[in-house]
């Protein structure tokens, strides 16, 4: 037996070296699995390396703007007084409000305890797969960083964390294949399923009967029936919608409202399940 | 000595990429350098010490990728056996021949990464033969940094480290 295993070591070992990972990928598919201690390793190693790199070229780069941009600093800074003066007025309106609305989930016996902070972070990679397309960020679990968190920008979604180690998180991209998200048609409330058409460009839509009123141009948000994403995000803008004859459901493409390529900082939000309202306790 | 080199030229590289790529913008289209280290080694490391490295150089991609799955170190291991099978034929010695196995190893590395995400897709879509439209501009870039790699690599090949006619004598 021993002589028979010397006899076919290599063969043996490159087999299994071939067909382990093989086994693997089809009875685990696009799921992935947790990070082990092997990919903590790999990852604490590459990403000091990576936030590096990044900080030098966003340094290089902003020494260099800043340079250029001195000339207008003054008119800027004029304009930038002003805005000030009104978003500290309109900050004060919305302080008020804010104490408002408190006292009134404070009336409904509403708490916000278990709410996390949100979570800014910084975009230090792409991922090396265009199979799978996610973001690396500089925050992670020792942040609070869960995986299942919202990650979007002041135009619209970004995507969601997939996997959290030590310091740093992958975003996956809504317009990854995988991802599918609640929707709604901001105009006629259309619910539908956006779904990423896998070329990192855009998503389609999916769900959306043949008669529905859904046409180019419409602003399509997240309906906050999936669990993950809260209502009201903007997702993209609805283009190229076609009804073919016989068919149940219509197609569209839908532009993501973010320009997924230039994305330097995301921000995460507890995810939505953070914010349902308590269960009520039932007297007996 | 090989092993560990080619598998800390793969991590460079793979940080670097993560970042360039961020700043470059670029989504569909990648520059996969662990087919430039895996086809180095099919070409020029042992059956063991190659199977080994290329299943690290795999493995490290999957991490990369964001949501490791078992698919790169298959077709890493797979590459390399195919490099190896080529090395019987080819002496790809000369910096054009090595560029040109490299992207032919491109090729095929994007088709079978498209044909088994599309295997095990839920829906079992096309869409993830999308990432196809960028093969070709993939493979080019391939072919350029095999090309621009190759004096590095041939550092780690001991068989270039030949003596000196005369020198032993």
């Amino acid at each position: 037996m021993l002589s028979l295993f010397k006899r076919y070591r290599e063969l043996l070992i490159v087999g299994t070296l071939l067909l382990y990972p093989l086994i693997t990928y089809l009875s685990s598919g696009h799921r992935g699995r947790e990070p082990n201690i092997a990919d903590r390793a790999v990852l604490a190693v590459s990403s000091p390396l990576q936030r590096g790199l990044t900080a030098a070229i966003d340094g290089a780069r902003g020494g260099f703007s800043g340079y250029l941009s001195l000339r207008g600093a003054r008119v800027e800074l004029d304009a930038c007084v002003g805005e000030l003066s009104q978003s500290r007025a309109e900050l004060n309106a919305l302080t008020e409000a804010r104490a408002e609305n408190e006292r009134l989930r404070a009336m409904l016996g509403y708490t916000e305890g278990t709410v996390e902070p949100e979570i800014a972070a910084r975009v230090i990679g792409v991922n090396a797969s265009p199979h799978f397309i996610s973001l690396r960020i500089n925050r992670g679990e020792s942040e609070g960083v869960r995986v299942g968190m919202p990650a979007l920008t002041p135009n619209g979604v970004v995507g969601q964390v997939a996997r959290v180690v030590g310091g740093s998180a992958d975003v996956m991209l809504i317009t990854d294949p995988s991802s599918r998200i609640g929707a709604v048609v901001q105009r006629t409330r259309v619910r539908a399923t956006a779904i990423g058409a896998g070329g990192g460009a855009d998503l389609h839509l999916d769900n959306v009967l043949y008669g529905d009123d859904v046409v180019d141009g419409d602003t399509l948000i997240t309906s906050g029936t999936d669990g993950l994403f809260p209502k009201g995000l903007v997702l993209g803008k609805v283009e190229k919608v076609t009804r073919e004859a016989n068919a149940m459901f219509l197609k569209a493409r839908v532009v993501p409202a973010v320009d997924l390529r230039r994305v330097e900082e995301v921000l995460l939000l507890p995810s939505i399940l953070a914010f349902a309202p308590p269960v009520p306790e039932v007297k007996r | 000595m090989r092993f560990a080199a080619t598998v800390a030229l793969a991590l460079f590289f793979l940080s670097i990429e993560a970042v360039l790529t961020r700043e470059l913008g670029l989504e569909v289209t990648r520059l996969d350098i662990t087919v430039v280290l895996v086809v180095f080694l099919g070409l020029r490391a042992t059956t063991l010490e190659g199977g080994f490295a290329a299943f690290a150089i795999g493995y490290l991609l999957d991490v990369f990728s964001g949501r490791p799955t078992g698919l790169y170190p298959f077709l890493a291991v797979l590459t390399f056996l195919l490099a190896r099978a080529v090395s019987a034929f080819v002496d790809a010695r000369a910096r054009a021949l090595f560029a040109v196995v490299c992207g032919g190893a491109a090729v095929g590395n994007g088709v079978l990464a498209a044909f088994f995400s599309w295997l095990t897709s839920r829906s079992g879509s096309s869409a993830t033969f999308t990432s196809l439209t960028g093969l070709p501009l993939q493979t080019a870039l391939c072919v350029l940094a095999a090309a621009l790699l190759w004096p590095l690599l041939r550092k780690l090949d001991p068989a270039y480290e030949r003596p000196q006619a005369g020198m032993l004598r």
